[in-house]
């Protein structure tokens, strides 16, 4: 506080409000659009094209579906096509095209209920191998599905028959650093978090953090995985060394306490994974950095290496507004430039200064 | 701030709510807040402070914030919301430039957009390459997580257990189940270090020129990131791929700093030629690569490196930095190649120094340090690049040494133009007595002092008539009253008042820095006289420190040099006292009282560490030229020449016999242990000491006649018959070395030398058999034209030749292969040598070799050496030879490893035959003989094992 102008700063640079809810809003690779999906009113989705123009976000291209879109991504596709891969209300997967929105490429009925999140890796030359997206519904499951496969997704982790079905409430592709290692991770209501090893098609870890897990996120996907965060309902995130897993332990971590209502959003800098936002329940946005410890393992008493967790610092912290915010999205193309949506029916574009120096 | 203020209630995680109770009113105060230390309880005042509950107090609230600041800046409760930052939180060129930024990006995007939908409109978008589906529907059961299970039932109250469930417990499944577990525990942290498994290459060849770029931002950016994290290894791997897709300027340099934190400084290298090769001059590169350079050791192009950025950017301080760090390394570096010749030279001022005691004529002849003084002055420039520091090595030639302030000779050797002065101004004159009674001060001064030498011997001439006086006459450089203060110290001195003297002399040091003049021959002389009352007072350690400081502000001054080797002496360091009496010599050899010391002390010494004393030494300081002058240019009368003379003599020859029975101890426990090589060259340094002294040239006879200089050996054994003509070991070592230089005639004639002398020397008997059978046997060969296979020395040896004579067809064991046995040549031998061979038959080996000259045996074996042969030979010689004449088994065995090639031969041996040869060193050393000890046989055995 010192001196407020050496850290970083964040300006709302464009703010766009909207007649509908806003559920999820992402920057369109390698260009100056981005696409916000929500429901109308009226019950029916919508996908919306906005480009950034003179310090405006002007709309180009609105698409009305009959189901509202809860999320969406970019992950699996090439980044000449740049396919968008939708959940909805329904839990329905659809994927589309930003020049023909009307009909999508690929319909799945994947969940029962409403897909809560959902996540994509293989492509914009991000991760090595097949392009991939997951989906994680309130049904309690979480599938991986292959665009070039039809009506069945490739991988299914369901609850065991008989027990209650968890809210799957966020998703996250991690450790996809070669052709064959690919990690998912889950967080669900009960503040489960599990983390799927796809190559073995077995489940690697688990833990649990108290409160719901409202996002989890890998601070990188397409590299051995390094570190996982994960927020909870309750206003905590923890971070977690993935580098060192003991057979008891677990993953070393380090959780700090921030905001007084729900972390809705955690989102890593593309072009550094150790700075990260975290979005609040009361509108509210943080900026984090983490620490490496100076050893990243020891030894613990039976010789058996453990990991060590970093801390973590705040680097900034603004109120956009009095109503949670439900998306954040990072440009991959242009560093500091973020975008975020809320529950008061706005899309905002922010700028972070000085992230190069940090 | 004041929003903050304001909102605090907003506090994002403040102990607000539930601490209020808990703070007493008493402590919203600022003294108790200003005293708190507990950050903790600082949290909770500043949150009830906040609440508003006991009154809104602003600028206690400020007060409390900027103290719980100091004491943890990092504290949550310091954490305020701050509004989104507008164009007003920015300077206007801040601000310009962040939107200036986004309006460029944009524009690029759009068209990078463009660009990348007409390629993919032109170029098919069928990627060939990617894995097949993963499969279908395949299903991992899930189960709630064991933790939140324990969760749920952490609430519940256990209950406590029934008895009977005790006979339910069985043992043995607990125990497995115990053990179960500590195996389940077994597998090992999983580590999830994957870089070897990353793909260092990615097939970028189907991707467009805009994805290329792209994808290798983006690995260079994980690169960056892992290097942050200080994962080189992964790091040069992310580099690695960005290269694979597109090789640019930053990720070759990115991947040399990688790979310079790993130290794989060739690939660094590679990455930064790369980098300059695409970039030439760049900076970064540049700078890398001097770091590898300096770490490979190539200074030079180092530094060529870090100017050519320090010409680009003069001020970059990393390269400022380590061009210097570099230019000290290479300064040390030379010296170091000149160290050898640096070390010679001081040898040879030891050397020097030794001789000038053994000639009289050498005080005044050539100064002996005079050739070395180049390189002498050389060496103080590289000393401390040597030793790394530069003010250590200034310091240690300067602290060598003392003066002791009673020692007349220091007294008539006085500075060269003082002296004169004050010989040929009869005005001035002072007679050498007066002069000796005046304390020690003041002439020192003079002789130290670069103050015209007219002035100064009137001053002193002054102080010295009316000594009681005139205790103002100013000296030097010193103001009144510290010249003063000195005369004063001088005069307590003389009387010997020696506290008093050191109380005066320690207020004119005081009062001399205090006064901060600049003349440091003052100040030493003033440290020097300071020094003698210590030494006086019994304070060694004292005397030394002073004396340092002396020598530190005037190097190689005399009286300080002398004074410290008395104190060191006096403390019993030894060493060092050595060395300082050592310097004092270097400068004026004619100080007798260091000429007497240093005897003292080398006689300490040898008893204490015995003839290896000199090891221990520390090094004696190269006195410079300069320093040494002044002594020569004034003639002392002549029977104190002639009086030192003498007794420089006699002190050279007491030296020089210490050092001479030293050495030549040292040399005789050389041969014991066998090791002649050494032993010769402490028998030269010797008879370098004392040329007529026969049992050393003896002794070196024998030396080389181990190391088989037979030409040497006799020259010795010439030398020491000319000293003592009926020495008989000189006569019998002159007959071995006539033997080795195949002398025969004079071999015998020495020998039989030796038997007149003394008729019980056995060996001289034996030998000289032996030699007239090889007398015979050479003159046969001369008297033959060509010596053909059989030569009919039959009646030499007896039996030994019995066996050989006979036919040689007939002898060989009855086989069809005929084997010669009397070989005269090269081919012959070879062919002998090969049949016995294939027969197996290593008695006719044994024969083959018995009939050889060990002489020749190189020579014949020469052609044919392989392992094979030689460990046939060697079974031949261990299992029929040994018995019937060791003697010429070592012979042979001490010939033979001169073959050519024979230690690469060696090399080859395989095991069996390495224990063949193990076993005839075996055999050969439990025999007994007069030909050879079983040290020499060691000696043997170490040349072939």
């Amino acid at each position: 506080m010192s001196s407020p102008l050496s850290k970083p700063q964040i300006i709302a640079h464009i703010q766009k409000s909207l007649n509908y809810t806003v559920f999820d809003s992402k920057w369109i690779p390698c260009s100056a659009k981005f696409v916000c999906l929500g429901n109308f009113p009226r019950g029916s989705g919508v996908i919306q094209i906005y480009e950034v123009q003179h310090g405006e976000a002007q709309l180009v291209t609105e698409v009305e579906k009959p189901k509202s879109l809860k999320c969406g991504t970019f992950g699996a596709t090439t980044l000449q096509q740049r396919h968008i891969a939708t959940g909805d209300f329904d839990g329905n997967l659809n994927i589309w095209s930003l020049e023909a929105p009307e009909a999508p490429l690929y319909a799945v009925k994947a969940h029962r209920e409403i897909v809560n999140s959902i996540d994509g890796v293989g492509g914009l030359g991000i991760g090595d191998g097949a392009p991939e997206i997951v989906t994680g519904s309130r049904d309690g499951t979480v599938k991986v599905w292959d665009p070039r496969q039809k009506d069945l997704p490739v991988a299914n982790m369901e609850p065991v028959e008989g027990e209650t079905k968890r809210d799957c409430w966020t998703v996250a592709f991690g450790h996809a650093f070669n052709d064959q290692d690919r990690c998912v991770c889950a967080g669900y209501d009960n503040g489960d978090v599990k983390l799927f090893d796809l190559r073995n098609m077995s489940l690697r870890w688990e833990t649990n953090i108290k409160n719901g897990v409202c996002s989890v996120e890998f601070d990188r996907k397409d590299i051995d995985m390094n570190k996982l965060v994960a927020t909870s309902l309750e206003g905590k995130f923890h971070v977690f060394d993935m580098r060192t897993q003991h057979p008891s332990k677990g993953f070393a971590s380090v959780s700090e306490k921030a905001h007084k209502s729900t972390i809705w959003q955690v989102r890593h800098l593309p072009q550094n994974r150790d700075i990260f936002m975290t979005a609040g329940g009361a509108g509210n946005l943080h900026l984090w950095k983490y620490e490496y410890p100076a050893k990243r393992s020891k030894k613990d008493s039976d010789g058996v290496d453990v990991g060590v967790a970093g801390s973590v610092s705040l680097l900034q912290n603004v109120t956009l507004s009095s109503q949670p915010i439900a998306s954040l999205d990072w440009s991959p193309d242009k560093q500091g430039l973020c975008l975020c949506s809320g529950f008061d029916q706005s899309v905002r574009v922010l700028i972070v200064t000085k992230l190069n120096v940090v | 701030m004041s929003s903050g203020t304001e909102t605090g209630s907003d506090v994002l995680q403040g102990p607000t709510s539930d601490s209020c109770g808990t703070v007493p009113v008493e402590h919203l105060d600022y003294d108790y807040i200003e005293k708190c230390k507990d950050v903790k309880y600082m949290e909770r005042i500043l949150g009830v402070l906040r609440s508003g509950k006991e009154g809104i107090y602003p600028h206690l609230i400020t007060f409390c914030e900027s103290h719980l600041e100091k004491l943890n800046p990092r504290s949550r409760s310091l954490r305020k919301v701050n509004p989104v930052a507008t164009a007003s939180s920015f300077s206007t060129d801040e601000w310009s430039q962040i939107i200036d930024e986004l309006k460029t990006w944009e524009e690029e995007t759009k068209k990078t957009e463009t660009l990348m939908k007409q390629e993919s409109m032109l170029g098919d978008t069928v990627k060939i390459k990617i894995p097949p589906v993963r499969g279908s529907n395949r299903c991992v059961q899930l189960r709630e997580s064991s933790a939140s299970k324990e969760r749920q039932n952490s609430s519940k109250h256990t209950l406590p257990r029934d008895y009977r469930e005790w006979d339910k417990y069985d043992v043995d499944k607990e125990c497995d189940r115990i053990d179960g577990n500590v195996l389940k525990n077994d597998p090992p942290a999983v580590l999830n270090t994957g870089h070897p498994k990353i793909k260092t290459e990615v097939d970028s060849s189907l991707l467009s020129q805009q994805e290329k770029l792209l994808l290798a931002n983006r690995e260079k950016d994980k690169g960056n990131e892992a290097f942050r994290a200080q994962d080189y290894e992964e790091a040069v791997a992310y580099y690695s791929r960005s290269l694979s897709v597109s090789p640019t300027v930053s990720a070759y340099n990115n991947r040399a700093q990688a790979e310079i934190n790993l130290k794989h400084w060739h690939n660094a290298m590679r990455d930064c030629q790369q980098v300059l090769e695409l970039q030439p001059g760049n900076k970064k590169a540049l700078l890398r690569r001097a770091t590898v350079y300096n770490h490979m050791g190539n200074f030079q192009m180092a530094s060529e490196d870090l100017r050519m950025v320090l010409r680009e950017e003069p001020h970059n301080t990393a390269a400022t930095q380590l061009l210097s760090e570099i230019e000290k390394k290479m300064s040390e570096c030379q010296p170091e190649q000149e160290r050898k010749a640096k070390k010679v030279l001081i040898q040879e001022v030891e050397e020097e120094d030794s001789n000038s005691f053994k000639e009289k004529r050498a005080q005044r002849t050539a100064c002996p340090v005079q050739p070395s003084q180049p390189v002498g002055g050389e060496e103080s420039s590289a000393a401390p690049a040597e030793r790394g520091d530069m003010g250590n090595t200034q310091k240690k030639p300067h602290t060598r040494g003392d003066g002791g302030p009673h020692s007349e000779s220091s007294n008539s050797h006085q500075h060269g133009h003082w002296k004169s002065k004050v010989g040929s101004s009869d005005k001035y004159k002072v007679p050498q007595e007066s002069k000796e009674k005046v304390a020690n001060g003041s002439n020192q001064r003079a002789s130290a002092a670069s103050v015209p030498a007219d002035q100064n011997s009137k001053s002193t001439g002054g102080g010295r008539t009316e000594e009681t006086v005139n205790l103002d006459a100013p000296c030097g450089a010193l103001p009144p009253h510290l010249s003063r203060l000195k005369n004063e110290g001088n005069l307590l001195f003389k009387n010997g008042q020696f506290a008093d003297a050191l109380e005066k002399y320690s207020q004119a040091i005081q009062g001399y820095t205090d006064s901060g003049i600049d003349s440091p021959e003052d100040l030493c002389i003033l440290y020097s006289n300071r020094a003698a009352c210590y030494l006086k007072d019994g304070n060694s350690q004292d005397c030394i420190q002073d004396c340092t400081r002396a020598l530190e502000l005037q190097p190689f001054s005399l009286k300080p040099l002398l004074r410290r080797a008395m104190a060191y002496e006096s403390l019993e360091r030894y060493r060092k006292a050595y060395v300082d009496y050592k310097t004092v010599l270097q400068i004026d050899i004619s100080v007798q009282a260091a000429h007497d010391s240093v005897n003292r002390i080398t006689r300490l010494l040898i008893e204490q560490d015995g003839p290896e004393w000199r090891e221990n030494l520390p090094e004696i300081p190269l006195v410079p030229l300069s320093a040494q002058q002044h002594r020569r240019e004034e003639p002392p009368s002549a029977e104190a020449l002639q009086a030192r003379k003498e007794k420089a003599a006699r002190d050279a020859e007491r030296r020089a016999e210490i050092l001479f029975s030293a050495l030549k101890q040292e040399g005789n426990d050389f041969v014991k242990k066998g090791q002649y090589q050494e032993a010769l060259g402490k028998y030269t340094e010797c008879l370098k000491l004392k040329p007529k002294e026969c049992a050393v040239y003896t002794n070196r006879a024998l030396c080389y006649l181990k190391l088989e200089m037979f030409t040497e050996a006799k020259e010795d054994s010439d030398a020491a018959l000319n000293l003592e003509p009926t020495n008989k070991k000189a006569f019998y070592r002159r007959a071995l070395a006539n033997k080795g230089l195949k002398d025969y005639l004079a071999c015998s004639s020495d020998l039989q030398e030796v038997l007149q002398l003394d008729p019980n020397v056995q060996e001289a008997e034996k030998e000289l058999e032996e030699v007239t059978v090889l007398l015979r046997q050479s003159l046969a060969n001369d008297s033959q034209a060509k010596p053909r296979r059989t030569v009919p020395i039959t009646e030499v040896d007896d039996d030994k030749d019995l066996t050989a004579v006979p036919n040689p067809e007939t002898t060989c064991t009855g086989e069809d292969i005929t084997i010669n046995l009397k070989p005269t040549s090269a081919y012959d031998f070879g062919q002998s040598l090969n049949a016995a061979r294939c027969s197996g038959n290593t008695a006719a080996c044994a024969e083959l070799l018995a009939s050889t000259s060990p002489e020749l045996l190189p020579e014949y074996l020469s052609t044919q050496l392989d392992s094979a042969t030689i460990s046939f030979v060697m079974q031949a010689l261990d299992s029929h030879l040994l018995e019937k004449n060791p003697n010429l088994v070592y012979q042979h065995l001490s010939h033979l490893h001169t073959t050519d090639r024979f230690p690469v031969v060696l090399m080859l041996l395989e095991k069996d035959e390495r224990r063949h040869m193990t076993q005839l060193f075996e055999h050969l050393s439990a025999v007994e003989s007069a030909e050879f000890t079983t040290n020499d046989v060691q000696n043997l055995a170490n040349k072939y094992i």
